[in-house]
């Protein structure tokens, strides 16, 4: 058990610190944004980067930040019946419903993998004037679906937790907010 | 497998699968894999995952993360503090003054911002606390805030917005002027009401004498709380308006407007920056990851023949097109006492969009229309979201049935001005169309 307490503990880390992260590529789309506005309009002298680049960071941006949200049970979701059921039972339908996740999560990599890593491999570039390479927008998405696996993964054993009526075994010794 | 039953095992999977608490995002994602993989096999997969690589570097969509940081900056910018005191210094000895300056301060803030939350959690705390204090009634007071609350989302620049031009593929620049008569008229609708409210029976609105003492000087220097809401409502809107920025541009300049903002309110430090950052990533992944799905599910609607079914079996009606209408709002208004309204538009919007284009209604009236009701389910139990957040601000003494009580006449206010938008297309369409540019 405290093997799996930590290994939930870690993941969720890492997914905070990811989430973190790339919550400040919005700095970036703020600040690019910007520039082009001044640019274009007080110097008339248009860039081709600047919007594209910003256009470039949104999907890592969104997509890392996911698997964190989960975690803090942000995805919006309806809550009806859910939130009337007793906590033991609203843990047992998570166990059979986290699985989903795992499975949409693990379509997307089978998928977008090959594509991220073909766009890598010969180069890919955007065809735009600035013409930059896409892989490392591309790889966000397999990046983020491998992350969203593992949280579920946390999620579900947090449920299981839940069912069983066990302590969370994220909570010590970082406790964690269960619902946002 | 026929189409309209592989299309009722979908819609009955999602529906089960949402009523569990599985997050939307994910119920959407998983079946519209699984149908995607069992109707047309791994290659149609592939162009799934392309589709969702396109969303990633749309540039529309990469409004949603910008006008929502913006939000969360001015929410904490204390400007609204600002215009609060400004407001109670001019309105408060004005019949049902506060009431009405409640919602002149919601009409600035939702063309400031884009989210919801924002008004209304401010007013309950500055607004509710002093107009019961002076005695107001408490089902005017709670009414003003819940409803003055929900003008953002009609209101330019709006999240909602966005998310229904990006699936109706039409301007958001259009869509967004377009909202701005429908929701001045709703504001004045508030106004009107509680001026003639209060006329009628003043009791309800004690006007105050205490506050009213301060002299001209310390009010004209109070509407200087104006000027920065003023300069940035200009800036966004107005560069849209005349074609100058496309919406998102727009945006970044106005995330710059609210950080000067709040650095002179002297309200801009690490923390309350590195607060409104994580508000804009949680809001705008959450709505951004339920795209990826509900844009795979509405493929196979439209692929497997569900649009075709749809306009069939209404052609076959042959209704009245307003019967028609009504029967969608209705069947939108149902949905929004259980779904958020994003998921709404990202799931109906492409099912409705060909019947509407049948029957010949507009497509951006159609979508103001939308974003009118979309405030009734934002203020009506049981799952009206501005209730909610009113609910975490007002004092204990006040329970949920006084605040249902309190937003009948503004609910009803709301279907006056929705029936008004309806008959009188124009005020919907006419600002759009004096664009520069579209």
């Amino acid at each position: 058990m405290r093997g799996l307490s930590r290994l939930c503990r870690v993941v969720t880390a890492v997914n905070r610190a990811v989430a973190m992260g790339a919550s400040a590529l919005v700095v970036a789309m703020v600040a690019v944004t910007c520039y082009e506005v001044v640019v274009r309009y007080a110097f008339d002298a248009p860039t081709i980067w600047a919007i594209e680049l910003a256009r470039l960071l949104l999907g890592p941006y969104f997509l890392l930040v996911g698997p964190y949200i989960l975690h803090l049970g942000g995805h919006v979701n309806v809550d009806v019946l859910y939130a009337r059921l007793p906590r033991r039972i609203a843990g047992a339908v998570d166990v059979l419903t986290i699985p989903i996740i795992m499975y949409f999560a693990a379509m997307l990599l089978i998928y977008s993998a090959p594509l991220a890593y073909s766009s890598f491999a010969v180069g890919e570039t955007s065809t735009s004037a600035w013409n930059p390479q896409v892989w490392p927008s591309k790889l966000a998405m397999p990046v983020a679906v491998v992350l969203l696996f593992a949280q579920a993964l946390v999620e579900w054993a947090r449920a299981v937790a839940r069912a069983l009526g066990r302590p969370d075994p994220c909570a010590p010794p970082a406790p964690e907010k269960l619902k946002a | 497998m026929t189409s309209e039953f592989t299309l009722l095992i979908m819609f009955t999977g999602l529906v089960v699968l949402i009523l569990t608490g599985l997050p939307l995002a994910f119920a959407l994602g998983a079946l519209a894999m699984l149908f995607t993989l069992l109707l047309w096999g791994p290659n149609a997969l592939v162009i799934t995952v392309l589709q969702t690589f396109d969303t990633m570097t749309s540039e529309v969509l990469l409004a949603i993360p910008l006008y929502v940081l913006m939000a969360a900056l001015l929410q904490r910018s204390g400007i609204i503090d600002s215009l609060y005191r400004a407001m109670e210094l001019w309105f408060s000895r004005v019949s049902g003054g506060l009431a009405v300056g409640t919602v002149v301060i919601c009409t600035i803030m939702a063309a400031m911002t884009g989210i919801v939350g924002a008004a209304v959690a401010a007013m309950g705390i500055l607004a509710l606390p002093s107009m019961l204090k002076r005695g107001y009634d408490e089902r005017l007071a709670l009414g003003t805030i819940c409803a003055g609350g929900t003008l953002g989302i009609l209101i330019p620049p709006s999240v909602i917005t966005i998310v229904y031009a990006v699936t109706a593929q039409i301007s958001v620049g259009q869509m967004f002027i377009g909202g701005i008569v429908p929701g001045l008229l709703l504001a004045s609708l508030y106004i009107g009401y509680i001026v003639l409210r209060t006329l009628i029976s003043p009791q309800l609105a004690p006007v105050g004498n205490e506050a009213g003492q301060a002299d001209w000087t310390v009010r004209v220097r109070a509407l200087g709380a104006l000027v920065l809401p003023t300069l940035i409502i200009i800036g966004v809107l107005g560069s849209i308006y005349f074609g100058i920025a496309t919406p998102t541009e727009a945006a970044a300049v106005g995330v710059f407007g609210a950080l000067i903002s709040a650095a002179l309110e002297r309200q801009l430090d690490a923390e309350m920056f590195a607060r409104s950052i994580w508000d804009a990533a949680r809001v705008s992944a959450m709505i951004l990851w339920i795209t990826i799905g509900a844009k795979a599910f509405v493929a196979i609607f439209t692929g497997t023949g569900g649009a075709d079914f749809l306009l069939g079996f209404i052609e076959g009606l042959d209704a009245n097109r307003y019967v028609v209408l009504a029967a969608m709002m209705l069947i939108l208004v149902f949905l929004g006492m259980f779904l958020d309204e994003i998921g709404i538009i990202l799931l109906c919007v492409p099912v409705f969009l060909p019947v509407i284009e049948f029957l010949e209604f507009d497509v951006l009236w159609f979508g103001i229309i939308f974003l009118i009701s979309a405030q009734m389910a934002y203020i009506t139990p049981p799952f009206g979201y501005t209730l909610f957040y009113l609910k975490g601000v007002v004092p204990k003494s006040i329970g949920m049935l006084t605040i249902y009580y309190a937003i009948v006449p503004f609910f009803i206010l709301q279907v006056l001005g929705l029936l008004i938008a309806v008959a009188f297309p124009q005020l919907v369409l006419w600002l759009p169309r004096q664009m520069i540019g579209g």
